[in-house]
């Protein structure tokens, strides 16, 4: 039996004003697609941070394939995943094409400079992926702030990670767009056994492609897979008494079925 | 021109000048990239603290200077990424303090030892053996440095929590920046002067922001800048016995207002053709 992609156990991540993260346990296989909901402050980031090691955890621990994240391994375990952070408008313009950010996603672009640069064709597939070949090489800073998302996308695509952890992707996409990415996200989880963890606000928005929700507000309240209904007292344990979820279509992961208005 | 090549002064002067220029157009391309000429100030003030220590401790100047910019950047850049102090105050607190402490101790020292108006605005023209084949083993170790470590320090700039999700040693490449920096402001104060060393790490970059696109062509830009800029203000100081320091900033300066001036042109006439 292969280990899970990703396994975190009993992680604890403590601050001088309380928990971060309570006895947080997950366990990812190949080609598995897992949301992350909660309100804000939940943890949510954090607990990404921790499974992208720039986090260390207070207690509990880490794997990858088997293998317990510690310093002597990082470096190597950590050129399996990458991670889509929240997108910020207050970082250096740096003159880039589309095309250059893209190849940062690569494993050995991190090379000396009197080596050469990394060949063009991964670069292509994962801008034909995102359907931008057309502006590979339009300068970055003069795209919208969609495109923008959508490149850095690609940036996290481009070395063909085994796990890939995306921090609220659909960010500044519009419904079009979102829905295309997370179509995309579910066909590489489907065909080339990629397993995701991705943190989103709007459940409804990516019920359909999910196959299981992690309901997170500093501990996992309720990890529902799909067909299962979250229920009330876990949405009201996290969100507040007021909260009122309602079903949008037949598969919908934690929703209320025949609630609909 | 002719009398500039034929001066013995401005001929050793030459290959200093050079130095200094590739290495601080060099880094300056990563101090604008992780913004850091609010460290390059700070640091260019803890010089006179470290000339101040080498002067009462009969210490090497420019070595100990060196090892007092190294150890200040080391210490400051974190202390401003991890926590979050307010750069201005860092800086002034740097600013003031280690002025104040190079000049209590620069003052209690024999006072022909050390040349202050030199140190406050550069004099590339008088450079010791020792003083050379200093400069040349700090250019060495910087540029090796920036070679190694540039694509790092770029992806860094750009997403630095994406580079430590893919497992990229983001501490020790920043540190690593941090300590270059301090060493290549300790060899631009030779050339500019604690007061002008700053104009050296951000002009030629700036210049060069405008007009490449990626890393590769950026550094060349900056390069080309920089020696271009250094050699006609070395000229110009020559010809108008002006202080050699300021002219080669001043000649940035001018280079910068031509090349902003010339992206906007450029730009302007781009987007009438598109409009037509």
């Amino acid at each position: 039996m292969t280990s899970p992609v990703l396994e975190v156990s009993h992680v604890c991540i403590d601050s001088p004003t309380g928990l971060i993260l309570d006895d947080i346990n997950l366990t990812v296989e190949a080609g598995h697609f897992m949301g992350i909901i909660g309100p804000n402050g939940a943890g949510k980031s954090t607990l990404l941070s921790v499974i992208a090691g720039m986090t260390s955890a207070d207690r509990g621990t880490v794997s990858m394939s088997g293998e317990v994240l510690q310093r002597g391994n990082r470096q190597r375990l950590l050129k399996n995943i990458n991670l889509l952070s929240q997108m910020h408008d207050d970082g250096p313009r740096l003159p880039l094409t589309v095309r250059q950010i893209v190849g940062m996603g690569l494993a050995d672009y991190v090379s000396p400079l009197w080596r050469r640069p990394a060949k063009g064709g991964e670069i292509m597939k994962a801008l034909e992926l995102l359907d931008m070949t057309d502006i590979a090489d339009r300068d970055f800073r003069l795209l919208s702030g969609g495109q923008k998302q959508r490149v850095r996308i690609a940036r996290a695509l481009v070395s063909s990670p085994r796990l890939l952890l995306l921090d609220e992707p659909s960010a500044a996409l519009d419904t079009q767009a979102q829905d295309r990415l997370y179509h995309l996200l579910r066909r590489l989880c489907d065909e080339n056994g990629v397993a995701i963890i991705m943190v989103e606000h709007d459940i409804a928005a990516i019920t359909s492609y999910v196959d299981s929700v992690a309901c997170l507000n500093k501990r996992i309240h309720h990890h529902a897979i799909r067909g299962e209904r979250i229920p009330e007292h876990i949405w009201q344990a996290m969100y507040g008494s007021h909260t009122h979820i309602v079903a949008h279509d037949a598969n919908c992961i934690g929703c209320i079925q025949g609630k609909a208005p | 021109m002719s009398g500039f090549f034929a001066s013995e002064v401005m001929r050793s002067a030459l290959l200093p000048a050079i130095l200094i220029a590739v290495t601080a157009s060099s880094i300056s391309v990563m101090v604008l990239a992780h913004r850091l000429s609010f460290l390059t100030v700070g640091v260019s003030h803890a010089t006179l603290a470290g000339l101040g220590l080498a002067v009462t401790f009969s210490l090497p100047l420019l070595p100990t200077a060196s090892a007092t910019a190294v150890a200040v950047a080391l210490l400051l850049a974190p202390m401003l990424w991890k926590r979050g102090l307010n750069e201005d105050a860092a800086t002034g607190v740097l600013f003031a303090g280690a002025m104040a402490l190079g000049i209590v101790l620069i003052s209690r020292a024999n006072r022909y030892e050390v040349d202050l108006f030199g140190l406050l605005f550069g004099n590339i023209l008088i450079v010791s053996d020792a003083d050379r084949h200093w400069l040349i083993l700090a250019a060495g170790i910087i540029m090796l440095c920036f070679l190694w470590g540039a694509r790092g320090w770029w992806s860094i700039a750009f997403d630095a929590p994406a580079a430590a999700a893919s497992g990229l040693p983001v501490t020790f490449y920043r540190m690593l920046l941090y300590a270059v920096t301090g060493l290549t402001v300790v060899m631009c104060v030779k050339l500019a002067g604690i007061v002008l060393t700053t104009g050296l790490l951000v002009l030629p970059a700036a210049c060069a922001w405008f007009w490449g696109k990626g890393l590769g062509w950026l550094w060349l830009l900056s390069l080309l800048f920089s020696v271009t800029g250094t050699l006609i203000g070395l000229m110009i100081s020559y010809a108008e016995d002006w202080p050699s320091g300021a002219t080669v900033v001043l000649t940035l300066c001018m280079m910068f207002l031509i090349s902003w001036g010339g992206a906007q042109l450029v730009q302007n006439r781009t987007s009438r053709n598109h409009s037509t």
